[in-house]
Formats: structure tokens, sequence, C-alpha cells
């Protein structure tokens, strides 16, 4: 009961305080996710893909001690086996940031841990029979809406194609809806990430691919022609409240992360393409109608660098952009988001998939895997969590994580939590 | 209907000419007194062992369609013989399994597997019963550690009681019985009464166009297509069940060919990428040398089975390794005599004009059986 009673509590602040306040990476997380840190984070918890050969061969959550003033900086601190490997891939917090949802894409369990105590996470609930209730499979987007949990699928039981749906729990894991993607209208039924903006009452999705090309070996699948042509090339944008599709976008070419500008006079939102590498910017026209418009390449797109996460500023001026096949980080200025501007990039190793950056973006933080069999093989597969600090100019690197020393395995999806006195201190 | 087992095995049933129009299928007297099955039209009649024994048939579809049966309980027979995809997989050239692990060859399509006197491409196994434990044990596969843990899972799932028993007699479950159930429910997947039966062997004129009475001729004669995929007098199965080298085995086990893919990003758009460029993110290859790693005959190198081609329309990619996207490409592959093979060039070009090669692959077209491609639903 005192449970969802701060949850209510937690739902009515950001009601009352509205979106600015609420929206944020720790700039990613859900504009319905409590509790803001926008000091400094004092763990970071990644999500590890277990590897043959590596430590216990199991999927794990890694907390990482992220406190510059704590003896143990840049240390692992606590690991949790979850036990197999079943395609680790995103966690996302429920609304009152006291549970963590952690997926994974090929056996569809979902783990719910509890982060009462930060430092040392429990798993307090496992959801087994997601694919089985809902006839979805790949549970990727996990995102907190008012006392549920909406998450985003990838493909579904039947084919492993990417025909796919959303489906919402409430907080305890029970089982509340399933609204599958459109097929009608220009949808082609593909899913990946969610984005809401309250203040609009609507709700942006994209799209990429099904099992068998997310887990199949990403060079097989590069040679495949049959396997290529089964990407998504959409983006919707729904009514949140009601769940039903407006208007579905045509965005070819995989359009995966979705970062609403956090700015509160701003009404836009921006993804990159992993295929064609390109940023399409979504916002309205004349009219009042949603659209997305190609605002600009990503490194060369005929080298097909493959963006993969981004990351935006808390003010909506700057986005983080990862290249994953040339290992490479790089920063936009959006101060013009119709004509996004490179104006640094950093080689950060072999390879690079996932970026978080803290609320004032003082901070940045930087891990590896993709997906397990899209990640780079031999030598090439570099395994780490490097911290950042950034003045703006310049990534000064902090501590890194080496998760194959460390026999850990793939590092994949960063959250932030903080001691518990910080984590409440909403609108601190 | 309930048949005598002790009338002849296999006698069709008479019915008039008109009949066969009207309804497209010819009846089998099956020998078992709980078998009963429809024969489509232009299919041979099954023979004894070849026949689902009816009790084992639901519990077979319920194994088959089970991702339970797969160690991490993702992956069942049906997702990788996708019933709305051919009784393949039309996503990927060759099969992904466990955790993603790549196979080496493109799932066969499992239609009219009843009548297969060996199965895989490299026919290793010869009984369909046992055929299912391939995959079972196989750790690209569904990875089960031995037959014994299948077993016990089954035997521990309550949605199973009794379900064995019923079918087999008071039998439980064993590996024998689960193999059974499997192979009674794939015994049922027949295809036929296409329209070229509905011509060829119900003589119905106008079943084909000119067009496609014009690439059966090809495919009969000039083509010399029927040589291996065989067509009877009385019904056709459109394979010999023999195995043959085209040079595709060959071609690809020494990386032959083209060093550069042309990889579509988007619709309507490619970029061509060279091999040396994906070394970095590309696991290395299984090799295959076909049927040889079943009789180690080095003649048997590189040889695979013919494939029937009933649905042929609904079970790309094709060739063992899925490397033809099309028909078109299947035909413009035999037109030029293939690829090399160890030296020799085993087929010959074939000298088709370009109406030919549109007629023969109309003419594959119309193999395809109307119930099956209503449910066939190939895309994403």
């Amino acid at each position: 009961m005192k449970k969802l009673l701060r949850s209510s509590v937690c739902a009515l602040a950001v009601l009352a305080v509205g979106p600015s306040l609420t929206i944020a990476d720790e700039t990613c997380n859900s504009p319905f996710t409590s509790a803001l840190i926008k000091g400094q984070e004092d763990f970071l918890h990644v999500w590890t893909l277990g590897e043959v050969g590596v430590g216990d061969e199991s999927d794990k959550l890694v907390t990482i001690d992220v406190q510059p003033n704590s003896p143990t900086f840049g240390k692992v601190i606590n690991s949790v086996s979850v036990g197999g490997r079943g395609e680790a891939h995103h966690t996302g917090f429920t609304d009152d940031r006291r549970f963590l949802w952690a997926g994974r894409l090929d056996d569809n369990k979902i783990f719910i841990f509890d982060l009462i105590d930060p430092s040392k996470p429990k798993v307090v609930k496992t959801i087994t029979d997601f694919a089985d209730k809902t006839g979805f499979v790949g549970p990727h987007t996990f995102y907190a809406t008012a006392g549920r949990m909406m998450i985003q699928a990838l493909s579904n039981g039947k084919t492993h194609d990417g025909q796919t749906g959303i489906v919402v729990y409430n907080n305890a894991g029970d089982l509340i809806s399933t609204h599958p993607m459109p097929l009608d209208n220009g949808g082609d039924g593909y899913g990946y990430d969610i984005g809401i903006n309250p203040a609009q009452n609507v709700m942006l999705t994209s799209s990429f691919t099904g099992w068998t090309n997310y887990m199949m070996d990403i060079g097989q699948m590069v040679k495949d022609p049959e396997a290529m042509k089964r990407f998504g090339s959409t983006m919707v944008m729904w009514d949140f409240k009601s769940m039903k599709p407006i208007t579905t976008m045509q965005v070819p070419g995989a359009p995966l992360e979705i970062r609403w500008s956090l700015r509160p006079e701003d009404n836009w939102a921006i993804t990159a393409t992993a295929l064609t590498s390109k940023l399409w910017l979504v916002k309205q026209n004349e009219k009042g109608e949603w659209q997305a418009k190609d605002v600009g390449n990503i490194g060369d797109p005929s080298k097909v660098p493959l963006p993969v996460d981004i990351s935006i500023t808390a003010d909506g001026k700057g986005l983080w952009v990862n290249t994953f096949l040339d290992g490479t980080t790089r920063y936009y200025d959006l101060t013009n988001v119709e004509a996004p501007k490179e104006v640094y990039s950093k080689k950060m190793g072999s390879q690079v998939n996932m970026v978080s950056q803290s609320f004032d973006g003082k901070r940045v933080y930087f891990t590896t895997s993709l997906l397990a069999n899209w990640d780079k093989k031999g030598n090439d597969n570099e395994q780490w969590l490097k911290a950042y600090d950034w003045d703006g100019k310049e990534l000064v690197e902090k501590f890194t994580v080496d998760f194959k020393a460390e026999k850990l395995g793939r590092a994949h999806h960063m959250k932030f939590s903080a001691k518990p006195t910080k984590a409440a201190a909403l609108g601190e | 209907m309930r048949i005598n087992r002790h009338l002849p095995l296999a006698v069709p049933i008479c019915i008039s000419f008109f009949s066969v129009l009207l309804v497209g299928y010819i009846f089998s007297k099956p020998a078992s007194s709980d078998i009963e099955i429809a024969i489509p039209l232009g299919l041979p009649p099954l023979e004894a062992h070849q026949r689902p024994v009816k009790r084992q048939v639901e519990l077979g579809r319920k194994l088959f369609f089970d991702r339970r049966l797969a160690f991490n309980n993702t992956n069942s027979c049906a997702m990788c013989h996708i019933e709305t995809q051919g009784l393949t997989s039309n996503q990927s050239a060759t099969a992904i399994g466990m955790e993603g692990r790549s196979l080496n060859r493109n799932a066969p399509a499992l239609y009219n597997v009843a009548y297969e006197k060996t199965l895989f491409h490299d026919g290793r196994e010869t009984d369909l019963a046992q055929q299912a434990w391939s995959p079972l044990l196989s750790s690209l596969e569904m990875a089960n550690p031995s037959i014994g843990s299948v077993v016990d899972r089954i035997r521990g799932l309550e949605d199973y009681k009794g379900l064995f028993e019923t079918a087999f007699d008071e039998r439980g479950v064993s590996m024998e019985t689960i193999g059974a159930a499997l192979a009674s429910y794939q015994r049922t997947l027949l295809a036929g009464n296409s329209r070229f039966d509905q011509w060829y062997y119900g003589k119905k004129a106008g079943a084909l166009s000119d067009d496609e009475k014009h690439g059966f001729e090809v495919f009969a004669g000039k083509g010399s297509c029927a040589t291996c995929h065989t067509i009877g007098e009385k019904s056709a199965l459109f394979t010999d069940g023999n195995f043959y080298v085209t040079g595709i085995g060959y071609h690809t086990a020494i990386g032959a060919g083209s060093r550069v893919s042309k990889v579509q990003l988007a619709p309507g758009e490619f970029v061509e990428i060279k091999h040396e460029d994906m070394e970095t993110y590309s696991a290395p290859r299984l090799n295959d040398i076909g049927r040889f790693a079943v009789t180690l005959d080095p003649k048997d190198r590189w040889s695979y089975k013919t494939p029937g081609l009933r649905n042929v329309e609904l079970t790309f990619p094709y060739m063992h390794d899925g490397s033809l996207s099309t028909l078109e490409d299947v035909v413009e592959f035999y037109d030029k005599g293939g690829y090399e093979h160890d030296g020799d060039r085993v087929l010959q070009p074939l000298g088709l004009t370009a109406k030919e090669k549109a007629d023969l692959v109309a003419f594959l077209k119309s193999l395809t059986t109307a119930e099956d491609k209503a449910k066939h639903s190939p895309y994403r």
C-alpha cells in the first residue's frame, strides 16, 4: 500500500510540475520517472550479456561505483548473475525509480531488480511468460508511465519476423494490455523504441527488425539479401491516452533511439537511422501534422558506420551519437536542429554502442556491446565501460572497467542510481 | 472414415473424372484402422509406413509448435519451418538456431516430407520419426543436452499429461513416441492439387495458361529439369530423391565468386561492401561438404539431394544454402550451366531464350497449392 501511495504521489508530482522538470538521460529516462539525479550519480548499473568462455557465462547486472569521493570509485562493487544467456539488452526504471526492469531479447525473461539499496540490487520478480501471454518476443524498451511499465517488443513468437507490438504491465508485473504495431496506413509492423511527450499527449515509436536478424551473426546478415529486406522503415506517432496511431511516417533504414527535446519551448524529437546513417527530425508542420525530416548524415553513410545509441543534452542543444562499426562517438550541435552539425568526434575503441550522460552533461559513459552476434569478433571484440568528463570541448577519461578482464561479459545498457537521500530529491 | 486394415495397400478409390476436377482430391485407402488422410491430386498414395496416425497427429502438431522443446524455450520446429513461409524460413538464406547460431544450410521446406526416403539436404537420416532428434540435440539448433532431458521436460509439462498415453495405447513419453508423434504431424503436410495437377492429371485444359504450358515443355525438354525433378504418369513429387552436384557447394566452400556484396540499406537503397571490410564482424562460416559427410565417398563431395518443387514459389530463398533469392535466379543459374566444381563443370549451359526462361518460371509457379499460398505471409 505504501508503495502504491508513493507511486501515486510521484505521478501527481509529474502532472503538477509538468514535463520540463521530469523529462530527462539521465536524459533518456521516461518523463514519468521521478527523482531524477541532477547532481552526481553514485552508482552505474550495467546490464551485461553473458559470453561463452567468460566467467560464469551468464547475463548479469553489474554495479559500478561512480562517486569520485568513494574509495571504490571506478570499481565493480556488485554483480548479480541471473542465469544463462538470453540476450540481455535494455532496462528501465519504474516511475517511482524503486525498481529496475531488465529484459532479454532471446528467451524473453524480464528481471525486476529492487534498488532500495542501489549498491546491491536484488531480483524480486522474474516474468517468464512474456511470449506466451502476449504473442510477442524480444522485450526491448522499458518505459515507465504512471504506475505502469510499457514494453516495446521487437518480434513475435510465431515467425520470429519483425511484426510486433507494445505491452503494458502494472508495476507489480501483471499484464494489463497489448497493442500491435500498425500494419495499415503505411505501417510496417516493426517496433524498437518508445518516446512520450506528455504535454502533447503523443507517443512516438520507431522500428528495427525481428528475432531472426537481431540474433544472427551480423556479417552473415549483411551478405544475405533476404535478411536485409527485413528492417523497419517507419516511425509512428500515437495518441498516447487512447493508444491509437495518429500517423505513420516513412523513415527508411531502421530508425532506432528516440529523444524528445527536453526544453519546455521545444516540440520535436530526433532519431538516427542505423542502416542509412542519418539524423531525422520529427516535428509538426504549419498544419499541426507530424512529419519526419532527414536533417543530415552521420559520418559517411556509404561506409555504413552504423549509428546506434544517441543521448540528448538537457538543454536540447547537443546530441551524442555513437557509430558502432567505426567505434566512434560524435557530438552534434543542435542549435539549429534543422541542420545538426558534428563538432566533435573521438575514436573510443574497436566498437562502441551505448552512451549515457549525466543530467548536467558533465559526465558521459560509454559501453561496447550491441548484440551478442553483432559484436565484433576476435581481438576487436573489446568489452568495456569507459567514464569521461566532458567540458564541452574534449572527453577526458576518468576510468575504464575492462569487462573481459573482470570476467563479466559484454557491457550493454547503463542506468544511474544514487544513494537514497539523493534519490528522493525530486526537483533539487 | 474407418478403413479395414486388410484392404490392399494404397489403392486409390475410383471416382469419376468430374469429381476429381470438382474436389481436387483422391482418397487413398490406408491400412491402419485409425488412419484417415486425403491424398491431394497429383501425389502418389502413401505407403503404410508413410501414413500419419490420426491419434498422433494433434500431439505431433503440439510438439512441432512448442518453443519449450528448445533448451532455452526459444525455438520450436515451426520457427525454422514456418507455416506462413512455405514451411521453411523466407527470412534468411540459412537457418538461425540456438542463441542465434548460424547453420550452414537453408531450412528444407517440409511439403510432402512423408514421401522422402532420406532426410536433410545430405540425406543423413532415413526415418522421419528418428530425424526429429537431430535438431533437438544439435548444439546449433535446439541444443538440448540429452535425450533424457527432453523426455523429462515433456513429462513434467502439465499440458501434456495423458496425451502420449492416449495417442500411443498407454505408452508414455519416450524418445520413440516423441519422434513418432512429430512424424505423424509432418506426414500430413501434403501439397498437391495445384493448377499443374488439375491440368496434367485432372485433364482440365484451361488450368494452365499457354505460357505455363510452354514452360512445362521447357521443364520436361530443353531445360532437362525433369531429369531430376521427376514427373510420373500418375503422380509427381518433382524429385528423384538422389544427390547431385551443381557447383554451388564447391563454389561456396572455396570462397569463389564475388568478394563484394550489394547490401540493401532501405527499400531501393543499396551500397556495395567488400567482404574484407566485413571480416572484423563476421563469424567464420561453417564448412559444408554435402553428402560426403554421410558416405565418405569422394564423389559425394558437395552433392545435395534434389528437392521437391511443389509450392516452390513459396519456399524462397533457394538451393541448399539459400544462395539464390528468386526463381528467376535459379533458372539463370542452370541456364548458365551452374558453377565450376573442382575443376570440372558438371552441368551444361541450356541456351534458353528469354521467353523460355520466363515461361519456365511461370510454370514453376503453377505448382503452388492454393491453400498454402493463402497461408503465405513472408514479409518482415
